[in-house]
């Protein structure tokens, strides 16, 4: 009697589990993918310690600047070229120091590849994930936070494209865009200008060292630059000549529409345009996160991290993309 | 005892299990779990996907969900701004399409919007009322920044952390252009409606669909409520939050016509005028309605006792 009871309540037990793992709403205990203190959906699978042995958090000036996934068991290591720059050394999950060296770099994917400064070690590597099917609309993507502490869960949206190249901008308008003389009627406020202490009224001369007679040819110098560039302007202001350094911003910073919606993401990376190929996930992840790898819930890298958008979205490049460039980084390698 | 004998017949099995990959991951349960939900996902992606569109407003952009065959959309009262508006629809697959907005609540935020083609549209069902609570599971789908089709609609996965009166609070990260845009659950009915986020990537507030159910003919053919027309309508002086049966008093306020009936905290208020007060918003409407001197009925219960009473409403000054 006592024992068919039991059976009973077995059988309607699995009958639970059976109904919290097809609607995954585990309505009679804690749900196990959710950090209690910050509230996100977190992985802590089976492969979560391996994941964040592969991934090293990148210091300048005792800052974090990016994350760097090992590639190779020499201590050979993948990050964002633009925001690691100047990177001194890297701190493991565990703890350790090391320094690090920029060995190789890609302007096209933004990638570098750095070397752990170490030679008796062999690194524990990322295993890299061939099924395509991993990249589509609606997968589980698996990154590190900046303190390599926990793995955010995040799942894959939109589509696979290509980000074209923003150019970068000063933020300021000129009264008439063919007229010889190129003189500033507005500025932007917080725009690179701005910062960079344009004034209404103010004329341009010339522009890294080229005499400028119309503003077109202002337009036509920015369109070659991206944001982040530095760019040295000569301006006349009451009858007196000086130089202005610019450092120029993003076009849909400066100009969008939906500013309020930057105002509640957060610092985004500096370059988050210009990418041949990129996949979409949704991570809170800060900007200095970046370069971390993107792995499976069974622990393969799809990709690496290479820019924080929005509140919304992060950009990763696939190892598609990255393997030809890799495989000869590697080769090469003494 | 049996327990026991169960635990060490079982042990030396594990132990002797072959450790590779393929044997890891069946002792993972988190990991089934993942992708359990993940496959449910992929099911239902295509089919809930083509009901959700992006609308254009004079002053920004928004996402909707249609909801009819005939093109009712469901979306946020702050995207629709007022009844009546011509509006740009795009849907999934691109088309753009004519609209005019119907009404909605700025208490909930909840809108409608009807396309005006005479066409059969692709629509989502809606969640049973009570359906969703905190812990579920939830997509989140939406057009943030608008309207791209290089990228497409963007979906985010997460979980129901609270549910308050009208308001779901969850984990999918939220940002302008999604507002109106739908909130899911893992069988491809519609919960929620994005409304609004602050600044901590878990603070994304939705609409209830319950909201919708509870003043759906109200939202299809008046004007939008508006908190600012509150200040003149009738008033009762009750702050309740939603119960089992109906609303429990939360407080009555002071020398106020329900103050003076003898309307007490903690009593539940069942129906006003025979209509059934399942949501807080549908008791803010009926008494919206209302002129400072009108009389209502008011079924509560106190206690055990079922309660009727026959109240003159007076004014917020």
């Amino acid at each position: 009697m006592i024992k068919s009871l039991l059976q009973k309540v077995f059988w309607q037990g699995l009958l639970v589990g059976i109904i919290n793992l097809t609607y995954g709403s585990l309505l009679f205990g804690e749900f196990p993918n959710i950090d209690a203190k910050e509230r996100t959906l977190q992985y802590k699978g089976f492969h979560k310690k391996e994941i964040l042995s592969t991934n090293i958090s990148l210091h300048r000036n005792q800052k974090k600047i990016a994350i760097g996934t090992i590639v190779d068991s020499r201590g050979l290591l993948l990050t964002k070229a633009s925001s690691s720059v100047g990177a001194k050394y890297g701190i493991t999950a565990s703890g350790e120091k090391f320094s690090v060296r920029i060995r190789r770099r890609d302007e096209d994917k933004d990638l570098a590849l750095l070397q752990i400064i170490d030679s008796y070690r062999s690194w524990p590597s990322v295993q890299w994930s061939r099924e395509n099917n991993r990249t589509t609309e609606g997968s589980w993507v698996i990154s590190s936070d900046e303190n390599l502490q926990h793995l955010h869960l995040s799942m894959l949206s939109g589509m696979v494209r290509e980000v074209p190249r923003e150019g970068g901008v000063m933020g300021v308008i000129f009264a008439d865009d063919h007229n010889p003389n190129v003189s500033i009627i507005d500025v932007l406020p917080h725009s690179a200008g701005d910062r960079g202490g344009l004034q209404v009224g103010d004329t341009i001369i010339s522009v890294d060292g080229r005499r400028i007679s119309t503003g077109q040819m202002v337009h036509n110098l920015l369109r070659n630059k991206d944001p982040g560039d530095l760019m040295i302007l000569k301006i006349r202001r009451r009858g007196v000549e000086f130089e202005k350094r610019i450092t120029l911003g993003h076009r849909s910073v400066t100009f969008d529409l939906f500013n309020r919606n930057l105002l509640m993401s957060g610092s985004v990376s500096k370059r988050k345009d210009n990418f041949p190929k990129i996949i979409q996930h949704d991570a809170p992840l800060p900007s200095f996160a970046m370069g971390g790898g993107l792995f499976t819930p069974m622990g393969r890298c799809l990709g690496i991290n290479i820019a924080r958008v929005d509140r919304v979205t992060i950009y990763a490049i696939p190892f598609s993309e990255i393997n030809p460039i890799l495989e000869k980084w590697l080769k090469d390698f003494p | 005892m049996k327990a026991k004998y169960f635990l060490t017949l079982l042990l030396p099995f594990l132990l002797i299990a072959p450790v590779n990959s393929e044997s890891k991951l069946l002792q993972d349960d988190k990991l089934l779990d993942l992708l359990s939900v993940e496959s449910k996902i992929r099911s239902i992606l295509p089919s809930i996907k083509s009901a959700v569109v992006s609308i254009e407003s004079s002053d920004g952009a928004g996402s909707g969900v249609i909801v009819s065959e005939d093109g009712l959309v469901l979306t946020a009262a702050h995207v629709i701004g007022k009844r009546g508006e011509k509006m740009s629809v795009t849907l999934a697959e691109g088309g753009k399409q004519n609209a005019v907005s119907k009404g909605g609540s700025e208490l909930s935020d909840a809108g409608m919007l009807q396309l005006e083609k005479n066409e059969p549209y692709p629509y989502v069902p809606l969640a049973k009322p009570g359906s969703s609570v905190p812990g579920q599971w939830c997509l989140a789908l939406g057009h943030p920044n608008g309207f791209n089709k290089e990228r497409g609609m963007v979906l985010r996965a997460g979980i129901i952390l609270e549910k308050k009166d009208e308001t779901l609070q969850t984990n999918c990260r939220l940002l302008g252009g999604d507002s109106g845009g739908p909130l899911f659950n893992l069988k491809g009915e519609v919960i929620g409606i994005h409304s609004r986020i602050s600044k901590n990537s878990d603070e994304n507030y939705h609409t209830t669909i319950e909201s919708f159910l509870s003043n759906w003919n109200y939202f299809l053919s008046e004007e939008i409520l508006r908190l600012k027309n509150l200040q003149s309508a009738g008033f009762l002086g009750v702050m309740c939050e939603q119960s089992k049966r109906g609303l429990r008093i939360v407080e009555v306020v002071p020398h106020s016509e329900a103050d003076q009936m003898g309307l007490l905290a903690d009593d539940e208020l069942l129906r006003l005028d025979s209509i059934h007060l399942d949501t807080r918003e549908k008791l803010t409407i009926l008494i919206s309605e209302k002129s400072p001197g009108e009389v209502v009925t008011l079924d509560f219960i106190r206690g055990s006792k079922e309660i009727a009473v026959q109240i003159k409403l007076g004014s917020r000054d």
